[in-house]
């Protein structure tokens, strides 16, 4: 956690606010969703509440919080609430370990007649080494929130549904897993930093003993591993429930999935979390796929260091550069979460049988392809310059 | 350090009652996710201990997808007949005083175990995380190669024999 | 050591989630109904679950995504080793153990799929 009480403490606060950061990013996302759904199909949508209805979600936060509550005479009680509860926590740990800008280093520092730092303050809630598998470790664990809303509801529909969708997640978590591996192999490192640290400048790569150079494209792993970065994305829309993907809630067969008996504050705990594995996912593919926080063909390092000539004040400077780099990891990110929504109001839901056929026989052997294929080709560029 | 051996102590006694909790208590769901923690708190064990890809391993395969099938399978029993049928009669008496004896024979066993011995004497050697993660990775694909690949025939029998067992009789895809 | 990090952030979720639900529970009004708690089943009469028969094909999934997994997980070292193997010129050794061991897994899966073990219905 840190060495003293200075430290400690930002570490304490970093972590809260990238909490709080998923659960005010949640009304806004959901704003979005409304209203890029109503700009889709021709409508107005929440227009009424603050400007653009911008304010919608709150009114309808306060409104949950004054619904009744309630717990169904065949739900378990315990289970039932611990539901919704466990649902925020997988989402948010994993995005913690999740770095959103450029370290931020502060100089040594006289405060109450005692000498503090120097400190480097990652821009994440903790630098994990094994970062990834960190993550995918406690995204696995978000089958639990589905199993226990399914059983402590007692309703038949709710276990039907849960079980529907942690096969679903489970089913797609090999394709995901096999997509991060060949990213692994690409990289050489677990830890995302150094993965976002590999992406800088322009693309260069070796082949044959010789430098072969794109300068006016960026070092970014997309176009090293596009079959990856296509599969990830399309596993963590299967992840986290999302049309096409959305068979757990199938309002047809299953009247809402593992949720019905769920309404009020619950739901929308529900909702952060859901939105919250989003989130992760986007997080993940700017970080593997985009160059994570980097402006494209700008080295950090230069940025800090113009900045602190033109500032003066070196602490300034990183703290400026770690914010900018954060602006830009902000923007790849929303991209990738607007693509989400797009996607949500433009494919229609899948079969069961096809969405587990897709997994399954598709992306699986797609990305186990993909994994060999990459080591193979790591393998004869990397002897060549040997030989 | 004081807070990591604080950790240390907070992350043993929620494994700890996890662990008790999943044998005391009667409902077998309850039971499960009991299990689970434990073995949330053993993956947090394994972070004290440095061994970070062993933790991140144990959150995958253990509380990610072993207990995720046990709480599975749970649900599609009708449990209340388990209860029954495992809290009376000679048998599960039986079963209860053994589990006693074994119990008590596993504690005492530890505890002498942990009497004979002697603390580690001098620095401890210890390699930064990430170097530990790939002198695993190092070390089971050169020396224990053979372990390996035998680990895959493995898990290939117990895929063949988990497809066999489904469908062999009964249940609602039986024959064809 | 990031775990005092971890903790303290599950822990501070876990509470803020339970306090917005306390709340919830004190702020809402309470109105005594008993058809309101029954399960919600589109509004038709309640069917009690006594053997809800529900399908294998779940446990089998579950089962083959265990065994699956376990063969993923014993890829990552070895993706985070390969090219140390490589600069030690075992890079050939590795390559090929790696292709056995997704040969067998790859067979597996191909048995699976043509037991028709995948398939639903």
């Amino acid at each position: 956690m840190g060495q003293d009480f200075v430290e400690v403490s930002i570490n304490v606060l970093k972590l809260i606010v990238i909490f709080l950061l998923i659960v005010q990013a949640v009304p806004v996302l959901v704003w979005l969703e409304r209203r890029g759904s109503a700009l889709i199909q021709n409508r107005l949508g929440p227009n009424r509440v603050g400007w653009m209805g911008l304010m919608q979600l709150l009114a309808d936060a306060v409104k949950f919080l004054f619904k009744e509550e309630f717990v169904p005479e065949k739900g378990i009680k315990v289970l039932y609430y611990a539901a919704p509860v466990v649902a925020l926590i997988p989402a948010t740990l994993a995005f913690c370990a999740i770095p959103l800008g450029h370290p931020i280093k502060v100089e040594a520092f006289h405060m109450l007649g005692h000498s503090w730092g120097p400190y480097v303050f990652p821009f994440q809630g903790y630098d994990m080494n094994i970062g990834i598998v960190f993550v995918l470790g406690v995204s696995s664990l978000a089958a639990y929130s589905l199993l226990l809303a399914g059983w402590g509801s007692g309703n038949k529909y709710s276990l039907l549904g849960a079980l529907r969708a942690s096969s679903q997640v489970i089913s797609y978590e090999l394709a995901l897993g096999l997509a991060v591996v060949s990213m692994v192999l690409f990289y050489g490192t677990l830890n995302l930093s150094e993965m976002i640290r590999q992406q800088q400048g322009v693309l260069v790569f070796q082949a044959f003993g010789q430098m072969i150079s794109v300068p006016w494209l960026p070092n970014w792993g997309i176009f090293y591993q596009p079959i990856a970065a296509i599969l990830f994305f399309a596993a963590t829309f299967a992840e986290s429930n999302r049309l096409p993907f959305d068979l757990p809630e199938g309002e047809a067969e299953l009247v809402a999935g593992f949720h019905v008996e769920y309404g009020g504050f619950k739901m929308l705990l529900f909702f952060i979390g859901e939105y919250g594995h989003m989130m992760v996912a986007s997080a993940l593919m700017t970080v593997f796929f985009f160059g994570g926080y980097q402006i494209p063909f700008v080295n950090p390092d230069e940025v800090y260091q113009n900045l602190t000539l033109s500032l003066g004040s070196s602490t300034l400077a990183s703290v400026v550069t770690g914010f900018l780099h954060h602006l830009v990891f902000f923007l790849k990110f929303a991209i990738f979460l607007w693509i989400f929504i797009q996607v949500r109001w433009t494919l229609p839901r899948f079969r069961y049988d096809q969405l587990m056929d897709l997994g399954w026989r598709t992306m699986l052997p797609w990305a186990l392809g993909n994994t060999m294929v990459t080591a193979l080709v790591i393998f004869i560029l990397n002897r060549s310059v040997g030989g | 350090m004081a807070s990591e051996s604080f950790l240390f102590w907070l992350v043993a006694l929620l494994t700890m009652a996890g662990a008790l909790m999943t044998v005391t208590l009667t409902n077998p769901i309850f039971c499960a996710l009991s299990l689970a923690v434990t073995m949330v708190g053993v993956s947090a064990l394994f972070v004290t201990l440095d061994a970070y890809f062993l933790a991140g391993v144990q959150l995958i395969v253990y509380a990610g997808a072993v207990m995720v099938l046990f709480v599975m399978v749970l649900m599609l029993f009708d449990l209340k007949h388990e209860v029954k049928a495992f809290t009376r009669g000679i048998f599960s008496g039986a079963l209860k005083i053994a589990t006693v004896g074994l119990t008590a024979g596993l504690v005492s066993g530890a505890i002498f175990a942990t009497m004979r011995v002697s603390p580690p004497t001098g620095e401890p050697h210890l390699a930064p995380a990430n170097d530990l993660t790939a002198a695993l990775g190092q070390l089971l694909y050169s020396q224990y190669v053979f372990g390996f690949e035998a680990l895959g025939v493995l898990l290939l029998v117990v895929a063949v024999g988990a497809v066999a067992l489904a469908r062999s009789k009964g249940g609602t895809h039986a024959g064809s | 050591m990031p775990l005092g990090g971890v903790f303290f952030i599950a822990l501070f979720v876990a509470l803020f989630g339970a306090f917005l639900l306390w709340l919830a529970s004190r702020l809402g009004v309470k109105v005594n109904d008993p058809v309101k708690f029954e399960s919600y089943e589109c509004g038709l009469p309640v069917e009690e679950r006594k053997d809800t028969k529900i399908s294998v094909k779940f446990y089998l999934t579950a089962i083959l995504f265990i065994i699956f997994d376990i063969e993923v997980i014993f890829m990552y070292p070895w993706a985070l080793t390969f090219r140390d193997f490589l600069k030690g010129g075992f890079g050939l050794f590795s390559l090929i153990a790696m292709a056995a061991f997704v040969g067998i897994f790859v067979f597996g899966l191909f048995w699976e799929i043509r037991s028709k073990a995948l398939e639903w219905d």
